[in-house]
């Protein structure tokens, strides 16, 4: 599917048929979420320029909800991988340190934008979050959780390939400065990052053809709460 | 990253204490009613054009109010234009010529007497121009996303130390009466937002230039010296206080003969705004202008009128006859007044003129009227 690869990148030297199947198959959940995300109202408010203040605000305490529980569920994902896993687990361990601090930057964006850290702290998640964070505690429980490979594909590729998109569109709309967008512009770096790091083990050879399935799943679904998470905003 | 960050002054206040003061009920609450110092003041009153000032004094002269509480009202005037409380602040910087207490920093103490929460704060210290020193640093920061939300206030409250008490045991020369019979007690605020105001004009701020021409220039407006040169010993915090006081140290002082060099310099800064094309002289709808006497205002506006033919007195706007001349507070009770009688129009510029003679320092702003983001009627 030409379209796919142009989403995501190939692999570094395609010389891995399994592995390339299966970024073949994550690009076309990818496409899916980007049919999903193109009907999230504040997505098309921001697109469209007519996004305000008040959309941008509601967007970060939204995300905040669940942003929090992000190295917890990573967290929780290392400590059912066994021996047999050991390269999964030093992975998710290094992931999990590297996102633990990300609800800081949000909070820091949040209050500069006239924001309330205790309100903010006080909130609860959207149906989507409820939903996006039940099943993802839910499936780090599991041993060998190898399917949340899928997961992050789809929650870093947003932070990598989307938020500083966002967070040029809100400051070019809302006259927004740097440290106003710094949680979507960070995450450029941080989750471009994490993508490489991840697509190295999704071409190792390490995915057998079940846990590719298992991945390709784990996409699907976490890309459809992702969405819903953005359409149901304080819901 | 390329940003669009802009600052918007979105409230105004002001806070002039007790009734309005004429001319003849100066000399009531400042004393020197002999007949010399009076001769000396109708003369200064006539060049200056003042015709009504306010003093934090009763009329037997005792001090009514602290500067602190002149500031924190300005500041509650502010506050309450644009409908937010002290909490909603994130920084606060203050402007005076003098505090009431030595140490701590005024605005330690207006941010400990308005309340609110947790805040960056600044002293600008300095003579009028201070005001523009303490809304460049909330501008600043506001532009950069540290705070979305700051205030500035200036505020002077000169009166008490220039009434006859100050001015016996030595000759007081034209010097320390040019300013004794100009100076008068006032504050005022503006709320600085990285927004707009949803309902009202606010005004942007699109440059603030500050520039010191100390290296040039000898010292003009000054208090605890002795002549117009500092030396080690000879301070106000050097000498005995008694000793202090006896040579006249606590009176503010003017090198009256060095005000012509301070106007020319300030246009002289004013056509390099110019020049560098700040300043779009086909563009510049409104002028405020901080001098102390209206001779100054001649001048001024002659100098303007050269670069803009078109500049009429329409344009130009000033509230020294009847507000006083409140050092670094006039800025903002001239802004103060011309926003809240409805002078500016969307899309109108607006500029910004303080030069301070303390020691030939000038500052200059921009502001671009700007309509409110919601209609009117909705709800903030």
């Amino acid at each position: 599917m030409t379209s796919a690869t142009s989403t995501v990148p190939s692999t570094a030297d395609g010389t891995d048929p399994a592995g390339a199947s299966l970024l073949e198959r994550l690009g076309e959940v990818w496409l899916e979420l980007e049919d999903h995300l193109a009907k999230v109202p504040v997505l098309q408010r921001l697109d469209d320029g007519t996004v305000t203040l008040e959309d941008y605000m509601r967007l970060l305490f939204n995300l905040r909800q669940q942003v929090i529980d992000g190295s917890l569920w990573i967290a929780r994902a290392a400590s059912n991988f066994d021996i047999d896993h050991f390269e999964l687990r030093a992975a998710a361990i290094k992931h999990a340190e590297e996102e633990h601090r990300d609800h800081f930057l949000l909070e820091a964006d949040y209050v500069a934008l006239g924001g309330s850290r205790q309100e903010l702290r006080a909130g609860r998640k959207n149906v989507g979050s409820e939903a996006l964070s039940g099943y993802l505690f839910t499936y780090a429980s599991r041993p060998n959780p190898a399917g949340l490979l899928g997961a992050m594909f789809i929650i870093e590729g947003l932070g990598a390939r989307r938020a500083a998109q966002w967070a040029a569109r809100f400051q070019e709309v809302l006259g927004l400065a740097d440290n106003q967008v710094h949680f979507m512009t960070y995450h450029q770096e941080a989750d471009g990052a994490h993508t490489g790091d991840m697509e190295a083990i999704l071409t190792s050879g390490l995915i057998d053809e079940a846990t590719a399935d298992e991945i390709v799943r784990c996409a699907q679904v976490v890309a459809r709460l992702y969405a819903l998470q953005l359409e149901e905003l304080d819901r | 990253m390329t940003t669009t960050a802009s600052a918007y002054l979105t409230g105004f206040g002001r806070y002039l204490p007790g009734p309005p003061v004429d001319n003849d009920g100066m000399a009531a609450r400042l004393g020197g009613d002999d007949a010399v110092t009076a001769r000396i003041r109708r003369s200064i009153l006539q060049s200056n054009g003042i015709k009504q000032r306010h003093y934090a004094l009763d009329e037997q002269g005792e001090p009514t109010e602290l500067n602190e509480e002149l500031a924190v009202k300005a500041l509650t005037a502010a506050l309450e234009d644009r409908g937010i409380r002290p909490t909603d602040l994130r920084m606060l910087a203050t402007a005076t010529t003098m505090g009431d207490v030595l140490v701590p920093g005024f605005a330690n103490m207006v941010h400990g007497r308005l309340g609110g929460g947790p805040m960056q704060l600044l002293s600008a210290s300095g003579v009028c121009a201070s005001s523009m020193a303490a809304l460049d640093a909330v501008v600043s920061k506001v532009r950069l996303g540290d705070h979305p939300r700051g205030a500035v206030v200036a505020s002077e409250l000169p009166s008490r130390s220039l009434r006859q008490r100050r001015y016996e045991g030595f000759r007081a020369g034209m010097d320390a009466h040019f300013l004794r019979w100009m100076l008068s007690d006032g504050a005022g605020a503006v709320v600085v937002e990285f927004q707009p105001h949803p309902t009202r004009l606010s005004l942007r701020v699109d440059w603030i230039r500050q520039v010191s021409l100390a290296h040039d220039h000898a010292v003009c407006m000054r208090a605890g010296m002795s002549g117009d040169e500092t030396h080690v010993g000879g301070t106000w915090q050097d000498v005995a206080v008694p000793d202090a006081q006896a040579a006249g140290m606590f009176v503010l002082r003017q090198d009256v003969g060095m005000l012509d060099d301070l106007a020319q310099a300030g246009i002289a800064q004013f056509e390099e705004l110019v020049d560098t094309g700040l300043v779009d002289v086909r563009h510049l709808d409104h002028v405020i202008c901080h001098y102390s006497t209206n001779v100054f205002r001649d001048v001024a506006f002659d100098a303007l009128r050269r670069r803009i033919p078109s500049l009429d007195t329409d344009r130009w706007f000033s509230n020294l006859e009847t507000r006083g001349n409140t050092g670094s507070a006039s800025i903002f009770i001239a802004l103060e007044e011309a926003v809240r009688t409805g002078r500016f129009q969307p899309g109108e510029t607006v500029l910004l003129a303080v030069p301070e003679s303390g020691r030939f320092s000038f500052a200059f702003a921009q502001l671009t009227v700007v309509a409110p983001t919601r209609p009117q009627g909705a709800s903030s």
